[in-house]
């Protein structure tokens, strides 16, 4: 693998729901130590893609290649071990085992034994500032404790890239502030980070690249602070708001 | 206030220590405690259910992959234990490592293709699967048709082990419990143990996470189905004789479920409760209502699935967790 080769990349996905097509021949290529912000409006096909990328859903057409391999058959498994981790829109934690717990099944991947995962996952959930819940069944976690913890989770995988799935939705300012904090923490041990976010505020503090996903294809990318004033990203947004306003008229 | 909570950590463990220590006592006793056999007979069968449920367990608890069919695997311990005899003179318990191998065999044949998918596929190939092995043994003389084959009428030696009195099997059964039981201790405090309930709870997410689902039920079912052969090796063994109903009836399948189900399914003991509630209940109801009142069972059986389905999902297990929440709230 060439050092300049990309981190990930996503050629042409294709992904179809009966007719409709959710992701339309989208193409993505990601550097290692990047941090992308994928934005775009609701149904754009954000979570679809992501989907792609981690194996999870399998395209139509269109090919993805993680650290220099053709994953776009590969189970999730197989893209987790090659060191690919995610979050979930819809928080998934295992509810009936302990904080510790759910991130001891990530630490199990690079560590067989019980007493090297625990001490792994021990590690980071003090990292993700867990420490005071680590017993608690994690069913009894209010929404941000449970997003943090599908990032800790995530990360006791020891992961070269991460995905975080709306990661920081439905937190109050402090706890997005709190949030905002960790990612930059994951970043400085040089985990190259995906992020679908709807606060702009989060993309433009966090993104060196933002990515504009609207009807299933990529309409825009670059710099956080041009793309938000790229006529045809307004236009992606604020035309599907108006047209709502025309529905409710 | 942590010091707090370590002391009563502790005092925990202990009252645990104790009980678990009481009810050791109480288990190895039991027979010479009660001179009856009947109680002996029923304190043996309890055994013997609570080895095939906390078999069941492993992959219908633990890895949350509900087989429906089970009694597939037990048929083929208790037939290779009585045809074994039949045909080659065969001590019954030399059949039986030719019913485990069948046994994994048929596990691999209904569980690679079904446990990747998502879904009830699975429960509804084992059942399948078990039926047509009960169908046809029915229609195989030579397996012994619908009437069935017995073991040896007289013992021959002390290999064929047989003995008149239950007591022998209760302690026999129990030590394979025993051994069944420190696996599945062993094997939740390890990675295993970990990926099976990952699964049970969020199976994509614990795919994403590493975990090759797949493979992780399929050693599930694997261990399961070979601890159920032997069962149904055991039980043939004491009761010297099987046919298609006691060999691959449904009613047996159930009854594992229910076992696991009524004591907790995914817990250490759950099962071995839910067979101590659930063999002396069915034995008594047939002794008063005799042995045709099998229907009363059926009853039974299904009054209990309500029960257990409506108020607790996670058995008296979790209705024990939450008793002890509900005190630990009062206490303050
Ligand atoms: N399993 C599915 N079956 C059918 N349609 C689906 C399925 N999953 C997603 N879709 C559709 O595909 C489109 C893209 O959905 P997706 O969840 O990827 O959007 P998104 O950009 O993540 O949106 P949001 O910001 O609301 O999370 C939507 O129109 C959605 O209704
Ligand atoms: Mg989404």
């Amino acid at each position: 693998m060439q050092a300049d080769a990309p981190l990930l990349e996503a050629r042409d996905i294709v992904v179809t729901f009966g007719s409709f097509r959710a992701v339309d021949g989208a193409s993505l290529s990601i550097g290692k130590g990047e941090i992308i912000g994928l934005i775009g409006p609701n149904g754009a096909g954000k979570s679809t893609f992501f989907n792609c990328l981690a194996g999870d859903r399998q395209p139509a057409s269109g090919s993805i290649w993680l650290r220099g391999h053709d994953v776009t058959r590969a189970t999730p498994e197989e893209h987790a071990r090659l060191g690919l981790a995610r979050s979930w829109q819809v928080p998934a934690v295992f509810d009936d085992l302990s904080v510790r717990d759910n991130v001891m099944v990530g630490a199990f991947l690079r560590h067989s034994h019980r007493r090297d995962a625990a001490a792994a996952a021990d590690q980071v959930i003090e990292f993700t500032g867990l420490g005071p819940m680590a017993e608690a069944r994690s069913s009894s976690l209010g929404t941000p404790a449970r997003k943090r913890l599908e990032i800790a989770r995530a990360l006791a995988t020891e992961p070269e890239i991460l995905l975080l799935d709306e990661a920081l939705a439905g937190l109050t300012p402090t706890e997005v502030r709190i949030a905002i904090e960790l990612v930059r923490r994951i970043h400085a041990k040089g985990i190259t980070l995906v992020i679908v976010e709807h606060v702009m505020e989060v993309i433009l503090s966090l993104a060196d690249r933002a990515v504009v996903f609207h009807q299933g294809k990529v309409i825009a990318q670059g710099l956080p602070r041009d793309v938000v004033q790229d006529p045809g990203v307004i236009e992606a947004y604020l035309g599907r708001s108006l047209r709502r306003k025309a529905v409710r008229a | 206030m942590s010091a707090q909570i370590a002391a009563r950590a502790l005092t925990r463990g202990v009252g645990n220590l104790v009980l678990g220590v009481l009810a050791l006592a109480a288990l190895l006793c039991w027979p010479l405690l009660v001179d009856n056999v009947f109680y002996q007979r029923i304190g043996a069968l309890v055994m013997l259910s609570a080895l095939s449920a906390s078999a069941w367990n492993l992959v219908g608890g633990y890895a949350g992959q509900i087989s429906i069919g089970h009694v597939l695997f037990f048929g083929c311990g208790a037939y290779a234990s009585l045809l074994g005899y039949t045909w080659f003179e065969w001590a019954p318990m030399v059949g039986a490592p030719v019913g485990i191998a069948l046994s994994l065999l048929l596990a691999t044949i209904v569980g690679t293709p079904t446990l990747r998918l998502k879904g009830h596929y699975f429960s509804m190939a084992t059942i399948a699967l078990a039926e047509l092995a009960r169908i046809i043994v029915v229609n195989s003389p030579v397996l012994g048709g619908g009437v069935g084959v017995s073991g040896p009428a007289l013992p021959r030696s002390m290999a064929d082990l047989s003995f008149i009195s239950p007591v022998p099997y209760y302690y026999i059964f129990g030590g394979v419990l025993a051994v069944l039981l420190l696996f599945t201790w062993q094997m939740s405090r390890s990675r295993m143990g970990y990926y099976l309930r990952a699964i049970r709870g969020q199976e994509r997410a614990a795919r994403s996470l590493g975990v090759p689902a797949p493979r992780f039920k399929l050693y599930a079912l694997l261990v399961s189905a070979g601890f159920t052969s032997l069962a149904g090796s055991l039980y043939a063994t004491m009761v010297g004789f099987v046919d298609p109903d006691s060999g691959f009836g449904i009613l047996l399948s159930v009854k594992m479920v229910i076992a696991a189900a009524l004591g907790g399914a995914g817990t250490l003991f759950g099962p071995l409760v839910g067979a101590a509630l659930l063999v002396p209940l069915e034995e008594f109801t047939n002794a008063m209502f005799g042995g045709g009142g099998t229907g009363i069972t059926y009853v039974v059986y299904g009054a209990i699935i309500v029960f257990i389905s409506r108020f607790a999902p996670g058995g008296l297990a979790e209705i024990l967790t939450r008793l002890q929440a509900w005190r630990a709230r009062r206490a303050g």
